[in-house]
């Protein structure tokens, strides 16, 4: 099983579907998906693109903030940690353009900040975890808590 | 693959790593006290896992004598295998989670971000999806 299972059965179908526009998906996606290009999958349980809809809308929400914070302090090490959150709003289609936190005045405060952004992201993925229907789906909320539990470890440390 | 055969999977896992750590902890001074750390979580974690399959009526998997984990005779060497070892207990933890609901899906979550977290502290670098290929 790999992050592309989401692309298989989270992220893509919600993506299917919104091209797909007024399409009714029932029980399979049927010949329209497969005209936008998509494989037939089961469909999601609503409840479930709402748990993936949560996750790129946070993890948009979290570039557009470390983005914003290199901006205002260009020497904080933020790279790897923009990339990291951005292969995770890649496979929740969190593309979206969304507000950034306010960026606090030192560099320090900033590390704070994020810290604390990454941690309340991880711990909301831990939750939506135990609520997401998809076995596939749950173990991506999984790792992506995972990851962003490693970021504020790694955030933490440029102080 | 069963929930049953997941939590026999990661038993396997930590059983190397309550191995693993102490061996660190004697060989390299250096290392000790991370090494001390990371050797209690994981035997906690082990005791977890015990009493969650006795629980189910299944007789758990046994530790191995010692393990075949390569050299560990510098710092840099251990580093290695610890990240090796999280990060297969990572993957573990992961298999767990798309099998079961509940308090066992929840406490799998939290032993994987605790072993991604360690992984940190033995070197490795933060990723995106820790536990996934």
């Amino acid at each position: 099983m790999t992050r592309r299972v989401l692309l298989g059965t989270g992220a893509a179908v919600v993506g299917g579907a919104a091209i797909i526009g007024g399409a009714q998906l029932t029980g399979r996606l049927d010949d329209v998906a497969d005209a936008v290009g998509l494989d037939p999958k089961p469909e999601p349980d609503p409840r479930d693109n709402r748990l993936v809809g949560r996750a790129g809308a946070s993890a948009a929400g979290l570039l557009a903030t470390l983005e914003a914070t290199v901006a205002r302090h260009p020497t904080m090490a933020l790279a790897p940690l923009i990339d990291l959150v951005r292969e995770q709003a890649t496979a929740v289609d969190g593309g979206s353009a969304a507000d950034a936190a306010p960026v606090p005045e030192t560099p320090e405060e900033a590390s704070r900040a994020l810290e604390a952004l990454f941690s309340s992201a991880a711990s909301d993925r831990a939750t939506d975890c135990g609520r997401a229907v998809s076995p596939d789906l749950a173990r991506v909320l999984a790792s992506m808590s995972a990851g962003l539990a490693q970021a504020a470890v790694a955030v933490r440390g440029l102080r | 693959m069963t929930p049953a055969d997941a939590l026999q999977a990661w038993l396997a896992l930590e059983h190397e790593a309550v191995w693993f750590y102490p061996v660190v902890g004697a060989r390299l001074d250096g290392l000790r006290g991370r090494a001390t750390t990371s050797f209690e979580a994981h035997r906690d974690t082990r005791d977890d896992l015990l009493a969650r399959l006795r629980d189910l009526d299944i007789e758990p998997v046994v530790a191995a004598l010692a393990y075949e984990v390569g050299p560990i005779t510098t710092a840099a060497e251990a580093r290695t295998v610890a990240q090796r070892i999280e990060s297969q207990i990572s993957a573990a933890c992961l298999s767990l989670v798309g099998l079961v609901d509940g308090d066992t899906r929840t406490f799998a979550v939290a032993a994987l971000t605790a072993t991604a977290v360690a992984e940190l502290t033995w070197g490795a670098e933060p990723k995106a999806f820790p536990g996934l290929p």
